[in-house]
C-alpha cells in the first residue's frame, strides 16, 4: 500500500512519479496526450497538467487562469472503491462507472465530465493515466 | 507455454453460405469429433473467431463437441461479399440479418441440432433466436445477454478525427473483470484493434439500438429449446441482475447464471475460468449434469485458482 493518504499532495507526488514512469504511457503515440483533465473528489477539484503524456503538475483549486478539456467526478466513496487493488465491480475503470452513472442513471460511480470528442482522442493515455491512480496507491497492479 | 513445434489442432476454412441471396465467404474455425454435438460459438461485436481460440483447444469440451468459431461477414477473415457494393453505405448490423445469417451458416454447415453459444451482441441474439427460430437450435447460450442494451451505439467509435483502431477497443477495457489475467485481457484488446472502421460501431446498432425485447420476452420460446442467459459480474452493460430479470420475463425454459469474478468477454478475457464455468453449463445441456445448476458460479465450485495480482512495483526513491 501507498502509505500516504489519498489524494494528499504527497499521494498526488507520488501519483505523478508513477504516471510518468510508466512504460505504457511512452508508447503508441501517447507523447501527443497534452490536453489537461481535472479529478474532483467530493467538492475538491484537481487539475492535472498533462504535457507529452507525462503529468507536468497537479494543481488543487485550479481557477480562471487555469483551462482544462474534461475531468472526472465522483464522490470520496467512488474513487476509494476505484483506486483498490482489486475494485468491485462498476467502479473498477472509468467508462464502466460513468456507463452506470450516465445510462442507468445509478449512483455512486464516477462520471467523465467536458469535452467528448477530446475524451476519445485520448481515450488509452486518459484511462491509463486514471488506472495508475490505482497503481499508485497500491504501489503494484496493473 | 508450448513447446516449439507444436501445432495445435485447430483446423480453418471458408464456407460459402447464401445470405438473403448474396453469397458470403465465410471463415471458421473447428476442432472436435465430427460427430460430435455441434458448438456453434458467435464473437462479439467489432471482433472475430480468434475470441474463442481457447476454447477451440480445450480437450475436455472438444472431446464431446464439434466446437466451431466463425467470423460473420465484414469480420475478421469474412470478407465483404464480392457482388455488393459495400463501400457505398454504412455497415449496419439488425437482429434480422443476424439472426438469418447465423441459421444460414447452420445450415450450410448442415448442423444436426447444434448448440449456440455467444457473448454481447451474440449473447442479445438468442432471444431473437429463440423466438424466430426456435427449432433449429438444441439449445441457446446467451452469455452477456440482456433484452435491452441502450447507449453503446457511439459516433466517436467510428470518427475521422479519432483514433478508433484504438478507441473501439479501449472503451471495452473495462467491460473485463481485473481479476482476469492481464495477458489475456489485453489479448482481447488486441483482437479488438483488428477490426475493419465502422463495423464495430456498426455492430452496435443492433447491441443498442435494433434489441430491445423489454416488451417481447412473452415471446420467446425457451420452452421450445432451452435457453441460458449467463452474465459476468463485471459485465457493466448486462448485468447479472438484468440477465435474471431477462430470464424472468421469458420464464419456462430460461435459466438465468451470474459468473463471479469475471466479466463481458469470458472466453477471452479468462478462458480458464469461463472454461470451467462452461462444463457446468454444458453438463446440464446433455442431461450429464446431477441437480441444478447454481444461481451463482464462483471459481472455487470450479477448482479455479485465480491468478494473484500484477506484480508489485517498487516505489520510485524521491
Amino acid at each position: 500500500m501507498n502509505d500516504t493518504e489519498f489524494a494528499s499532495h504527497e499521494w498526488w507526488e507520488h501519483y505523478k512519479e508513477t504516471v510518468n514512469g510508466d512504460p505504457e504511457m511512452q508508447v503508441r503515440g501517447h507523447d501527443k496526450f497534452s490536453d489537461n483533465f481535472y479529478v474532483q473528489i467530493d467538492d475538491e477539484r484537481f487539475l492535472i497538467q498533462m504535457q507529452d503524456g507525462t503529468v507536468r503538475d497537479i494543481l488543487p483549486n485550479p481557477a480562471l487562469n487555469n483551462r482544462w478539456s474534461f475531468g472526472v467526478e465522483g464522490d470520496r466513496e467512488a474513487w476509494e472503491e476505484f483506486i483498490q487493488e482489486t475494485p468491485p465491480a462498476f467502479n473498477h475503470e472509468i467508462i464502466a462507472s460513468h456507463y452506470r452513472s450516465a445510462v442507468r442513471n445509478e449512483d455512486g460511480h464516477l462520471m467523465m465530465r467536458g469535452d467528448n470528442k477530446k475524451i476519445f482522442q485520448n481515450l488509452r493515455p486518459f484511462q491509463r493515466a486514471l488506472d495508475l491512480m490505482r497503481v499508485a496507491n497500491n504501489n503494484g497492479g496493473s | 507455454m508450448a513447446e516449439s513445434g507444436t501445432i495445435e489442432p485447430i483446423t480453418g476454412k471458408y464456407v460459402h453460405v447464401d445470405i438473403g441471396g448474396v453469397d458470403h465467404r465465410i471463415y471458421f474455425e473447428e476442432n472436435g469429433p465430427k460427430d460430435g454435438i455441434p458448438l456453434l460459438c458467435q464473437h462479439t461485436a467489432g471482433n472475430n473467431c480468434q475470441e474463442w481460440r481457447h476454447l477451440l483447444t480445450d480437450e475436455d469440451i472438444t472431446e464431446d463437441f464439434r466446437v466451431i468459431a466463425h467470423d460473420l461477414p465484414y469480420h475478421g477473415k469474412s470478407v465483404p461479399p464480392t457482388s455488393q457494393s459495400w463501400w457505398e453505405e454504412d455497415y449496419k448490423m439488425t437482429g434480422e440479418q443476424f439472426t438469418e445469417t447465423l441459421v444460414a451458416l447452420a445450415d450450410a454447415l448442415e448442423l444436426e441440432d447444434p448448440i449456440y453459444m455467444g457473448s454481447s451482441m451474440g449473447g442479445n441474439i438468442t432471444l431473437e433466436l429463440a423466438d424466430w427460430y426456435p427449432d433449429r437450435f438444441q439449445a441457446l447460450i446467451g452469455l452477456e445477454c440482456g433484452a435491452y442494451s441502450p447507449g453503446f451505439y457511439i459516433d466517436w467509435l467510428d470518427h475521422p478525427h479519432v483514433n478508433t483502431t484504438e478507441v473501439n477497443a479501449y472503451s471495452c477495457w473495462g467491460l473485463m473483470a481485473p481479476q482476469s489475467p492481464e495477458q489475456t485481457r489485453r489479448e482481447t484488446m488486441y483482437l479488438y484493434e483488428q477490426g475493419a472502421t465502422g463495423v464495430f460501431k456498426g455492430d452496435l446498432y443492433y447491441y443498442s439500438v435494433d434489441h430491445d425485447y423489454r416488451d417481447k420476452l412473452d415471446q420467446v420460446n425457451a420452452d421450445e429449446c432451452p435457453l441460458y442467459i449467463v452474465n459476468g459480474e463485471y459485465d457493466y452493460l448486462t448485468t447479472p441482475e438484468d440477465g435474471e430479470e431477462t430470464a424472468k420475463g421469458v420464464g419456462d425454459g430460461a435459466i438465468a447464471i451470474e459468473m463471479a469474478q469475471i466479466g463481458h468477454f469470458p472466453m477471452s478475457e479468462h478462458p480458464e475460468l469461463f472454461n470451467a464455468y462452461l462444463k457446468e453449463i454444458l453438463s446440464d445441456i446433455t442431461g450429464d449434469r446431477e441437480g441444478d445448476l447454481p444461481s451463482v458460479l464462483k471459481p472455487e465450485d470450479v477448482g479455479i485458482e485465480l491468478h494473484p495480482p500484477a506484480p508489485a512495483r517498487e516505489k520510485s526513491a524521491k
